[in-house]
């Protein structure tokens, strides 16, 4: 359902920080940007560039410098559920239960008990950590934490789902379980309605698996814009089709991995 | 190194008290001075328990059906043990009240000022003043205010406490890693909420060791209360014995202080244990390998 209302409308947005020693920095440079209701983009860029730094004015966590951000129709001017955030650093709170954290944003909007440990219960089945529902965190591997705070951001029945390098941190096995569990979760949104998934990386290959569209940066500005039409689920096999192929040249020029074919000498 | 299981832990305990006591035995024989005659420096345990200990019978000033001294009566045990008794319960009524209070008003107060970064910022720097002036100092100050009464010696404590206990929260709702406070507000949860889900139970290993820190300043504070102007408690047995050089009954009165420290850290490390159970134990990790 393309509704226009439901789309992320970023216009003309700009960060700039002022660092310690007086250097001003723009950590996001007039970015224009419409992100569509369902879309599942990555924004993919080295470090420094300003993924962050736009995934928190996303989540209305950082004030912008200037620009506009609209969500569902409304300016962003606050944190709220329908704006879910995946962090990079681990976010679970260590003085609950594994249970009580995925359970606790529908607590505090007054979902009853009943309800929302059936949800609660749900996600934390589909991201395979049910015989932990009852542990600490601390009990818990990284890798474990991190679908904790995945299926808590589910379960919270966010419609805008953002993911900080999520799974930047972990073993090559546990990232690809878990790029399955979003996919399957992003697959099958409530109401049969896909959620919008903003996914930072900067791993081309994990956004040339999951992404519809990719969105490239650096120093601050978006430098290319990129659809990936292949149908999902792809896996890693997919990698050497010649549409992801492509991309990922593309990609990895934009890195400064590969020179430009013009710049080659000799052609 | 690999963790030792709880039995031997208080076996290893006990040996070392042992020990400890054995060594005082031995430095009590191999250096017999005495401060005045019959009044040795340091005193065995065998004087300890049997004249100091009757000693403490001077102090006991009649009623429960036991005669005082000065009524005429020998020294006795059960003048001496309830000399000991009542004025242990004088002080650590003291204590308690003073520990009590302080720990309330000075979490009250520290969350009540972390609430907003402005509150933290304006109390800031007056706390670092408060907490280095020194608590004695203020002793003379409090006698002059609430006199030397049970409310004043309270009062005095209950402001020790509070000092550190007001320092203490301010600090530990200040370390609480933002990420916290970000992922509760983008799972909807509106200050109130975060204070109660997130601040409350973010600041309580903080607050252990705060309130440990307290324990000990509250002992100080009541001894030092004790020893400017009191006429009971514990502390006022040591500062009327120092007078007349008795040195081993300050050493037994120490003792005693020394064994209801213990019981208040024992008790306080039962209590808290599993209000903690949830926190990664970092400070019982060990580093030798
Ligand atoms: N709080 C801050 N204060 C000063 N500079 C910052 C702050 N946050 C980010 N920056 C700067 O903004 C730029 C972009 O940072 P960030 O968005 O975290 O990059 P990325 O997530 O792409 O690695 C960097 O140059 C960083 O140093
Ligand atoms: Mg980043």
């Amino acid at each position: 359902m393309a509704n226009a209302v439901q789309d992320i409308q970023i216009r003309h947005l700009s960060r700039r920080f002022t660092r310690a020693d007086g250097q001003t920095v723009t950590a996001l440079d007039d970015l224009s940007v419409t992100i569509k209701a369902g879309e599942f983009v990555c924004l993919v860029g080295p470090s420094g560039c300003g993924k962050t730094t736009l995934l928190q004015m996303l989540a209305g966590l950082l004030r912008q410098s200037s620009g506009e951000i609209e969500a569902q129709g409304k300016p962003v001017l606050r944190p709220g559920p329908e704006r879910g955030v995946v962090f990079q650093k681990d976010s679970v709170f260590p003085w609950m239960r594994v249970i009580d954290n995925v359970e606790y944003g529908l607590k505090c909007r007054g979902v009853s008990k009943g309800e929302r440990r059936e949800r609660a219960l749900h996600y934390l089945e589909r991201v395979g950590l049910m015989q932990v529902a009852q542990a600490w965190p601390k009990e818990l591997s990284g890798g474990m934490l991190k679908r904790v705070a995945i299926a808590t951001v589910f379960a919270n029945g966010a419609e805008i789902l953002m993911l900080d390098e999520p799974f930047g941190a972990l073993d090559y096995v546990t990232r690809h379980q878990l790029h399955d569990v979003l996919l399957d979760l992003w697959l099958d949104g409530e109401g049969g309605r896909r959620r919008t998934v903003i996914f930072v990386t900067h791993d081309v290959d994990e956004a040339l698996i999951l992404a519809d569209r990719i969105l490239v940066f650096h120093s601050g500005r978006m430098v290319e814009d990129l659809a990936v039409t292949l149908p999902k689920p792809r896996s890693a096999d997919d990698l050497v089709l010649p549409e992801l192929v492509n991309h990922r040249h593309r990609l990895l020029q934009h890195m400064g991995l590969i020179r430009p074919a013009a710049a080659k000498p000799g052609q | 190194m690999k963790p030792l299981s709880p039995s031997r832990r208080r076996a290893i305990g006990l040996i070392v008290l042992l020990c400890l006591a054995a060594i005082w035995q031995l430095l009590s024989m191999i250096y017999p001075a005495e401060a005045q005659p019959g009044e040795p420096m340091i005193a065995g345990w065998q004087v300890i328990f049997t004249k100091t200990l009757l000693s403490l019978s001077d102090y006991w000033q009649g009623g429960l059906g036991v005669r005082s001294v000065a009524e005429g009566a020998s020294r006795g045990y059960a003048a001496a043990c309830l000399t000991l008794i009542v004025n242990s319960a004088i002080t650590l009524a003291r204590v308690l009240g003073g520990l009590a209070i302080g720990t309330l008003l000075g979490m009250i107060g520290g969350l009540a000022v972390s609430w907003s970064s402005w509150g933290r910022r304006i109390v800031n720097l007056p706390m670092q003043f408060l907490r280095t002036l020194p608590l004695l100092a203020m002793v003379p100050l409090f006698q002059l205010w609430f006199g030397t009464n049970l409310f004043g010696q309270i009062a005095f404590t209950a402001y020790g406490v509070s000092v550190i206990v007001f320092a203490g929260t301010v600090n530990a709702v200040a370390n609480i890693p933002a990420i916290f406070i970000d992922n509760a507000r983008s799972l909807g949860a509106s200050q109130s909420q975060i204070y109660r889900s997130v601040i409350l139970p973010g600041i309580l290993p903080g607050m252990r060791s705060t309130i440990l820190l307290a324990l000990g300043t509250a002992w100080s504070a009541v001894l030092g209360a004790e020893y400017l102007g009191a006429q009971s408690g514990l502390g006022y047995i040591i500062v009327y014995a120092q007078q007349f050089a008795y040195l081993d009954r300050m050493f037994l009165v120490a003792l005693v202080i020394l064994v209801f420290a213990a019981v208040f850290y024992t008790l306080f490390d039962r209590a808290t244990r599993k209000l903690l159970a949830w926190a990664p134990q970092t400070s019982r990790r060990e580093i030798a390998r």
